[in-house]
């Protein structure tokens, strides 16, 4: 009997506990004639040369043979992973994608609005003057874009060649090994497919596609929404929540996969478009990040809203994205996408303990394959890996990425799930694995060794990494001042220069703010934001580097500040999977590893977390919102309606209870997406306010705003009604998404036992930790909530509730972090005049 | 109380028939398994596994259904992960269910309890087990039409629990059995080892599938209890199987079928086995 509550109780309890943070303190056969023949294709593509990838390369100029070469890798290697966004995510995570809600062509004038995503300027809408494809069914519904002349060809069959297969590589590094120089992997393997309509989303033939089946399903060849339409209609049902886009048998036209591009490509601040859905390729570059996307939302598109999925993970601000949410740390943190400028001037820090794999022509005899290993067939193409005092960049938010900046961008391809199934799922946690005994109950560091023999992907952007790196090195990552961004977009100010700028600023700001605000800048924020060694009185911030061409100051130094100093919200610092032992373990240094613990915020940290980095402030006027979660300035909205419009008010009632949702008509307007000049510089100005500001600000905290229910148990139909065999949990809108996503339930489901069954083992190993009495006390709370759901499990959303109200410390105990307020913290300049605060705006707007 | 003995049918799709070959296979197949230790990061990883002790066709003929009832979870794991996923199958297969042993000696499901009630969890695991060989006897694959159904026996006193009407039989081996529980087949992910393909049954759209019938079938289906199974080859005739309930891992099961066995060993020790599924390459 006993036997039989515990393993009810452990059911139930992963879902129960969810409930935790419920209360604050806080058919027809197809025609396959529909499908155009090879010939029609290729003979309406040669008609019509409007639609091509010239226009790609036309941007080129002024680039190294070898920063053309990674451009190109940045904006069309998927390195394979569209087998992990077609297949491994939705099977093996649970979590569906619409792809076509997000690409559909003829969604492609709203595409920016809803999703934040760059039309890709080369593709076209089927029947659009000039586009080579006049039906949608030639494309299966989606843009036509250069190279569908082939690719379309091969939907449903085998034998496509990739056209990474003709890709131009630039002359290897001559400083490398023989070896490595002349056995480069297979540029095939960086798998380019071609272009989805949005830059950075590239598309694949699906060789198991059965034009038969698909019509079957959909009605057309050129929709896909039988796949993702409701089962059922009746709100009643189950059914009403789920469509087809679950059922693995399906093959559909397509595997989509991502580049790096698809979260950094941006419009150039400088050169915006006319219309966002109308970019031409002057108006965007690689490397700024692009400030719009949903990449949550993209992600979790085929999710119904009142998921738990959907909750927690679609509430991300445009802009940011939670890259440790696939590879969970079970850390709702995301984080913006880091704009990567004036790389050549990016500060590196000395003597770092880097343990990885470096170049080498050859193996010692004897060595270990896990030491050295020589690639088979490759002569003189070996890696060993050793440890070496190296000076390296901090990159990541918390400086996490720390083995050097070929590491850094080698990480990202994981990121965007390329290898994913030969290298590194089998590491991830399962959050359904509730034995401590069992593979994935927790994260296992996966090897870059055994990534490097076994995904010839891997291999593939190993092998170029020197080139994206000097793609970073290249003009497009040159600071993009507001001088010259004013100067193009106005033709009447076309010399405008920098006395333009300082007279406009002046003009805004007050007489001599520009000249204040560095000194102000100097006295109050150069500490941390410039990467200068003399002392910042001293210092020409607008100085160039002789060598470079660049700004000489990084205008951030990049050193590691605890985050209880700088006071934004911390869940992002305490982000895990770089620390040993864990998924990311071998991109970081041994000085990560080693940092002291952070003492003063309540969480358990340490391994290398409690950090953020000195951010640089280079070309802040164009990347407002600001903080590490875009957090601190107006909220932005594309403009969407309906089921498109993902915009979620954060706003909160900090004088009241649980902090609720400010009403809409008691909280500010979000700000609709306007990446032009003055677009940006207003939200500049509104940010900069907001973050000198900080008693102003209206409080931020990212709400449920529809009820999550979990079944547990399964329905039946009698045939009039649908039963659940079981019970319900509800977590309430209103509940803290990010704490809902912090939820430790392995630890909590584990504890609820041991309370029961060791409770003087659970005491004692809680008592180093807490201290004798808080470990009692917990000891006993957990009893009584164990208790309480054993005895009405219907009930156990209130048993938790009660407990928590009773020993708010649990909270601390079974959450990865406890910070609720987004946009609290950085407080630094708060006291200064308002004139000064005019003055560093001004300033800080020229740099 | 009528959906309890549906539910536990369900629940138990993959289990066994447990028509177990009493004469033990002349010899014990040599597989290597990695040491291993007590928790999660204590398991070897699957990749270097694989690289360092690949299976062989010469060891995998020998595996038989008693061989695989001696091992740990973390063995059946091992041995799993490094299978292909084989052709899809075709045809009638008797199914058992595998119960490994923890490193006590006792059924995981004891262990995971913290060992208290170990042997209350055992009697319960047997319970489960004694449902399995009453109720389920394997599987058929329809394998041009992409569909498997189960053999469930066709007991008078489940007749009122399952409704009346028509319900399809085969014989197999001179025994009778309802065909129930119809499932998609498919390549598709394992949930233990991504590093290729298993074959998947999936009863999520159960419903879409000809003889459908709501009671029971549903149960298993994506309102009831998710089922979601996947198979890799041992040899030709011979399954090893996982059973997830909602994406969380249930049992291990073996599914058998002697005069596939029995064709298809010299191609497959000549390496000659068709490989349907993406193999990671």
């Amino acid at each position: 009997m006993k036997t039989s509550i515990w393993l009810a109780t452990m059911a139930v309890a992963a879902i129960a506990a969810l409930a935790w943070f419920t209360k604050q303190p806080e058919i027809a056969q197809a025609e396959i004639a529909t499908q155009p023949s090879a010939a029609q294709v290729q003979m309406t593509s040669q008609q019509n040369s409007a639609y091509t990838d010239d226009g790609f390369h036309s941007v080129e100029v002024g680039l190294s043979p070898s920063a053309r070469a990674g451009r190109e890798i940045w904006f069309k290697a998927t390195a394979g992973n569209e087998r992990f966004h077609t297949y491994t995510f939705q099977q093996r995570v649970g979590v569906l994608i619409d792809w076509f809600r997000v690409l559909r062509g003829d969604q492609r004038e709203q595409r920016f609005k809803t999703w934040g995503l760059i039309n890709d300027p080369g593709c076209c809408t089927p029947g659009s003057p000039n586009c080579p494809a006049k039906s949608r069914e030639e494309t299966y519904g989606f843009d036509w874009c250069p190279g569908d002349e082939t690719l379309l060809k091969f939907v449903g069959k085998s034998g496509y060649r990739d056209p990474a297969c003709d890709f131009k590589d630039a002359p290897a590094e001559s400083t490398d090994p023989k070896g490595h120089q002349d056995g480069r992997e297979d540029a095939c393997n960086l798998a380019f497919g071609t272009s989805t309509g949005a830059l950075g989303f590239r598309k694949f033939p699906n060789p198991k596609f059965d034009p038969v089946a698909w019509k079957k399903l959909n009605g057309s060849l050129g929709t896909w929404e039988g796949y993702d339409r409701k089962i059922s209609s009746d709100p009643k049902r189950n059914d009403a929540k789920l469509s087809h886009l679950s059922d693995g048998s399906i093959e559909p036209p397509f595997r989509i996969g991502m580049a790096c591009g698809a979260c950094h490509i941006a419009f150039n601040p400088a050169k915006p478009p006319i219309d966002p859905a109308h970019p031409k390729w002057e108006n965007i570059t690689g490397l700024v990040g692009n400030q719009y996307i949903r990449i949550s939302e993209i992600m979790v598109s085929g999710m119904p809203s009142d998921t738990l999925e959907w909750q927690v993970f679609a509430h991300a601000r445009p802009g940011t994205s939670d890259t440790s949410a696939i590879p969970t740390d079970q850390i709702n943190n995301a984080g913006t996408i880091n704009a990567l400028i004036n790389i050549a001037q990016r500060p590196v820090h000395d003597n770092t303990q880097v343990l990885r794999w470096r170049k080498a022509d050859a193996c010692s005899s004897g060595a270990k394959e896990h030491e050295c290993w020589c690639e088979p067939n490759k002569p003189g193409k070996c890696w060993q890996r050793s440890l070496k005092t190296e000076a390296v960049h901090h990159i990541l938010k918390g400086g996490e990425d720390s083995t050097g900046a070929v590491g850094a961008i080698q990480r990202v391809y994981f990121n965007i799930g390329s290898c994913a199934e030969k290298c590194w799922l089998n590491h991830l946690t399962d959050l359904r694995q509730l034995d401590p005994a069992a593979r994935n109950f927790g994260q296992t560091p996966f090897s870059l060794g055994q990534c490097r023999r076994d995904c010839p992907n891997f291999r593939a952007i190993e092998d170029r990494l020197h080139d994206i790196l000097a793609f970073f090195l290249s003009p497009e990552s040159a600071a993009i001042d507001l001088q010259t961004a004013r100067a193009n977009t106005h033709p009447s100010k076309a010399a405008y220069g920098k006395d333009d700028l300082t007279a406009d600023l002046e003009q805004e700001f007050g007489k001599g703010a520009v000249s204040r605000g560095r000194t102000v800048f100097a006295a109050n924020c150069a500490r941390c934001h410039s990467s200068s060694k003399a002392p910042a009185e001293t210092v020409d911030f607008h100085a160039l580097d002789p060598k470079t061409g660049l700004r000489a100051d990084w205008l951030g130094n990049d050193a590691l500040s605890p985050v209880s100093e700088i006071g934004t919200n911390r869940c992002r610092a305490l982000h895990s999977n770089h620390m040993q032992g864990h998924v990311w373990e071998e991109f970081a240094s041994e000085n990560y590893y080693a940092r002291p613990v952070e003492p003063n915020i309540p969480e358990q940290n340490g391994g290398g977390r409690g950090y953020y980095r000195n951010i640089s402030l280079l070309n802040l006027w164009a990347h407002a919102p600001f903080l590490h979660n875009n957090s601190v300035g107006p909220e932005l909205c594309g403009g969407s309606t309906g089921s498109y419009d993902f915009y979620r008010n954060s706003y909160v009632d900090a004088s009241k209870p649980g902090h609720p949702t400010l009403p809409f008509d008691k909280s500010p307007a979000c700000w609709k997406y306007d990446p032009s000049v003055d677009g940006r510089f207003k939200l500049y100005v509104a940010s900069m306010n907001d973050l000198l500001n900080p008693s102003q600000r209206i409080l931020k905290a990212t709400k449920l705003d529809r009820d999550i229910v979990l079944d547990v148990g399964p329905r039946v139909w009698d045939g009039s009604e649908e039963k659940l065999v079981g019970f319900s949990v509800r977590i309430p809108a209103g509940s803290t998404a990010g704490k809902v996503g912090n939820f430790q339930h392995k630890a909590f489901i584990a504890d609820l036992i041991a309370a029961k069954l060791h409770p003087q083992q659970l005491e004692k190993n809680y008592t180093t930790q807490l201290g004798a009495a808080n470990a009692h006390q917990l000891v006993l709370a957990m009893q009584d909530t164990a208790n309480a759901i054993v005895q009405d499990p219907g009930k156990l959303v209130d048993a938790i509730k009660s407990a928590r109200a009773r020993l708010p410390l649990l909270g601390e105990v079974y959450s990865s972090c406890n910070a609720e307020i987004e946009n609290d913290g950085h407080r630094f300049g708060e006291d200064l005049s308002p004139s000064d605060k005019k003055a560093l705006i001004a300033f800080l707007a020229t740099l | 109380m009528r959906t309890l003995p549906l539910l536990m049918i369900a629940a138990v799709l993959p289990l066994s028939g447990c028509d177990y070959i009493k004469n033990l296979v002349t010899a014990k197949p040599d597989i290597f398994y990695a040491a291993f230790g007590e928790g999660y990061a204590a398991k070897p990883d699957l990749a270097q596994l694989e690289y360092e002790h690949p299976l062989s066709a010469k060891e995998l003929v020998k595996v038989t259904p008693q061989y695989l009832d001696t091992l740990s979870q973390e063995q059946l794991d091992q041995l799993y992960a490094r299978l292909p996923a084989g052709p899809i199958p075709d045809g009638a297969f008797d199914g058992s269910i595998v119960f490994p042993k923890g490193s006590s000696g006792k059924l995981r499901l004891a262990e995971i309890l913290g060992g208290l009630k170990g042997l209350a969890a055992q009697f319960k695991g047997k319970k489960l087990e004694i449902i399995g060989e009453t109720l389920w006897k394997g599987k058929v694959f329809y394998r041009d039409e992409k569909v498997l159904r189960n053999r469930i026996e066709d007991l008078t006193i489940l007749r009122p629990i399952i409704g009346a009407g028509e319900i399809p039989k085969i014989s197999v081996d001179g025994r009778d059995a309802w065909l129930l529980f119809p499932a998609k087949l498919y390549c598709g992910q394992s949930l233990l080892d991504s590093r290729r393909e298993s074959i998947i049954i999936d009863y999520a759209f159960t419903d879409e599938l000809p003889g459908y019938r709501e009671r029971p079938d549903s149960l298993a289906g994506r309102n009831g209890l998710k089922v979601r199974d996947e198979i890799r080859m041992i040899r030709p005739g011979l399954y090893l199987g996982r059973a997830y309930l909602d994406r969380a891992f249930g049992l291990n099961f073996i599914l058998e079928n002697k005069t596939l066995a029995k064709a298809g060993e010299a191609d497959f020790l000549a390496g000659k086995i068709a490989q349907e599924c993406w193999s990671g390459a």
